[in-house]
């Protein structure tokens, strides 16, 4: 694959030093972090419309939080600081499979148990980032909390797209049951469907992409970005095919803009805070149009 | 077609340390209408769960398949749908997310799926209704839209938990109609009813259900008997002529 991204990155820039192309594509780390967005925009959008279906914003959010441990924990361990996968992995699966397990077996409501996991979750990874923060340069740390496309190399890359092929192999032909354990157990199970099961398959698809889209848009604001597009393609759409398609596109251009505009306009602003912003503007635009527009305001809410 | 039996033999369930239900033996037979009635809160949603596997139950649950069976196939129409009202989620949506194998409902259909789908909604009276969402449908419209996707594939073992408890009288009809047109096929429908005068016109047989089997067998005498009349809280200050169906006929019991 290396040979390929070089070939993308050689390709861009000459067009761009021909001027068919922003000057910002003559940079090479500006060419990996589009590759990245234009993975992790569709993905990151798809999937989001299933986080908002089954109400699991908030266990999202406490797996970037536990991403921030993964890294701490891979630096103390000894992995590259710039890319501690295999900590990061191994511990969002751990925490997010024992989090789940927990759910199925305690009388705790489920937004009460995530609430303890994050909170958990957040205090462990500060610590442990505090205590690693004198060993390496915070500018790591930033770039891992809010994103940075300067950083981004050919093994994030990888594993990106290794992320977006097993969540596509699991993510489309599982969704409707996915959906349906979630919409109604009883039925689901009635229908074969073994509802726990796809309880820990969409675990584990967040998890996957969570700890794969850090580069980019940081541990932070990840679950922002499950979140934000779908909420703004589901105040204007009334169809499903409308709110899966709606919600790829405005997270996929969320992401191209967020990786091109601080770029364009020498923002110092974080590729994730950036790409977060730009999707809010999309929610608040949708948000107007369903406030003024009453076609938008077909389902009862 | 005939739809299977089921044996039930010592069948128990306790939650929490509470018992739920205890000692039920119950044969349901096949191809029959089997009403469960009981007080609210008396475990039938529990029971049922159990026959379908959905508990962790102590003792024993077989459903005998007929020999001609090679789908095995339940329908199940659930007591409500507990969703997010403002999803933009459609009937068409909702009946492909059910139907579908492994094709995603926002790519559609599977092949033959529509044409089922349109058949099913015929049949339950929601011509018209495949590109409304979820939300915007009445607790009727929503509750046929279930039972609509009961009938995909045709099932050979229908389970009703208290179906009607948001029909209009249109609606009834159509699930009546429904049922006794399914029971003509041969399928084995287990209702879990409230309206004791459906009870008395449909069901085979019947099973009486508070925390542990008060009465199987036909409805009559059942519905009759003075155990009954205490159980559903009927005062019967006549009780040497006022059936339990007279009082019935008034309305829902709970």
């Amino acid at each position: 694959m290396t040979d390929f991204y070089e070939w993308v990155r050689t390709s861009l820039q000459a067009l761009a030093q021909q001027g068919t192309l922003p000057q910002a594509f003559e940079y090479g780390f500006v060419i990996n972090a589009l590759l990245c967005a234009l993975l992790i925009g569709p993905l990151l959008g798809g999937v989001g419309t299933m986080v908002v279906a089954k109400r699991m914003a908030f266990f999202s959010q406490s797996i970037g939080n536990a991403a921030m441990t993964g890294v701490a924990i891979g630096v103390i361990l000894g992995e590259s600081y710039t890319e501690p996968y295999i900590s990061m992995f191994c511990f969002c699966i751990l925490f997010a499979l024992l989090l789940n397990y927990t759910k199925g077996r305690t009388q705790l409501s489920s937004d009460t148990l995530i609430g303890v996991f994050l909170s958990v979750s957040l205090a462990v990874g500060a610590s442990l980032l505090l205590f690693v923060s004198a060993k390496v340069n915070t500018h790591i740390l930033e770039a891992v909390l809010f994103g940075s496309v300067l950083t981004v190399s050919n093994t994030d890359m990888n594993v990106l797209l290794v992320v977006t092929c097993v969540v596509l192999a699991l993510g489309i032909p599982l969704f409707n049951n996915m959906l349906l354990a979630s919409l109604n157990p009883s039925l689901a199970r009635a229908r074969k469907i073994r509802v726990e099961l796809m309880e820990y398959v969409f675990v584990l698809m967040i998890t996957l992409l969570t700890v794969a889209c850090l580069k980019i848009v940081g541990a932070v604001l990840v679950e922002a970005l499950l979140l934000i597009p779908a909420a703004a393609a589901r105040n204007v759409i009334t169809s499903l095919r409308g709110f899966v398609i709606l919600s790829m596109i405005i997270s996929t251009v969320s992401c191209i803009a967020g990786v091109l505009i601080p770029m364009q306009f020498d923002l110092p602003l974080p590729s994730g805070g950036a790409i977060i912003m730009v999707a809010a503007s999309f929610f608040v635009i949708t948000t107007i149009m369903r406030a003024v527009f009453p076609a938008y305001r077909t389902a009862k809410n | 077609m005939s739809g299977p039996s089921i044996q039930c033999q010592q069948l128990g369930l306790s939650l929490g340390g509470v018992d739920i239900l205890s000692g039920i033996d119950l044969t349901i037979p096949a191809g029959e209408i089997h009403c469960v009635i009981g007080p609210n809160g008396g475990g039938k949603t529990s029971f049922v769960r159990s026959l379908l596997g959905q508990m962790p139950h102590s003792g024993k649950v077989e459903i005998s398949w007929q020999a001609d069976s090679t789908q095995n196939t339940i329908g199940y129409v659930p007591q409500f749908l507990d969703f997010d009202k403002s999803l933009p989620i459609s009937v068409y949506d909702f009946m492909a997310m059910v139907c579908n194998h492994n094709r995603p409902a926002f790519a559609g259909f599977s092949r033959g799926k529509r044409e089922l789908t349109e058949t099913a909604l015929e049949r339950v009276g929601l011509v018209g209704k495949s590109k409304t969402q979820l939300g915007s449908l009445s607790g009727g419209e929503r509750q046929r839209m279930l039972f609509a996707q009961a009938l995909i594939p045709q099932p050979e073992l229908l389970i009703l938990d208290e179906p009607m408890t948001s029909l209009d009288n249109r609606g009834e009809e159509i699930f009546l109609s429904l049922i006794e047109e399914l029971h003509s096929q041969g399928v084995t429908i287990v209702w879990i009813a409230h309206d004791l005068q459906q009870v008395r016109d449909l069901a085979a047989t019947i099973s009486c259900i508070n925390r542990t089997l008060v009465y199987a067998g036909p409805p009559q005498p059942f519905l009759d008997s003075d155990e009954a009349a205490k159980l559903f809280r009927f005062t019967r200050p006549h009780a040497d002529t006022i059936s339990l169906s007279e009082l019935a006929s008034t309305g829902p019991t709970q």
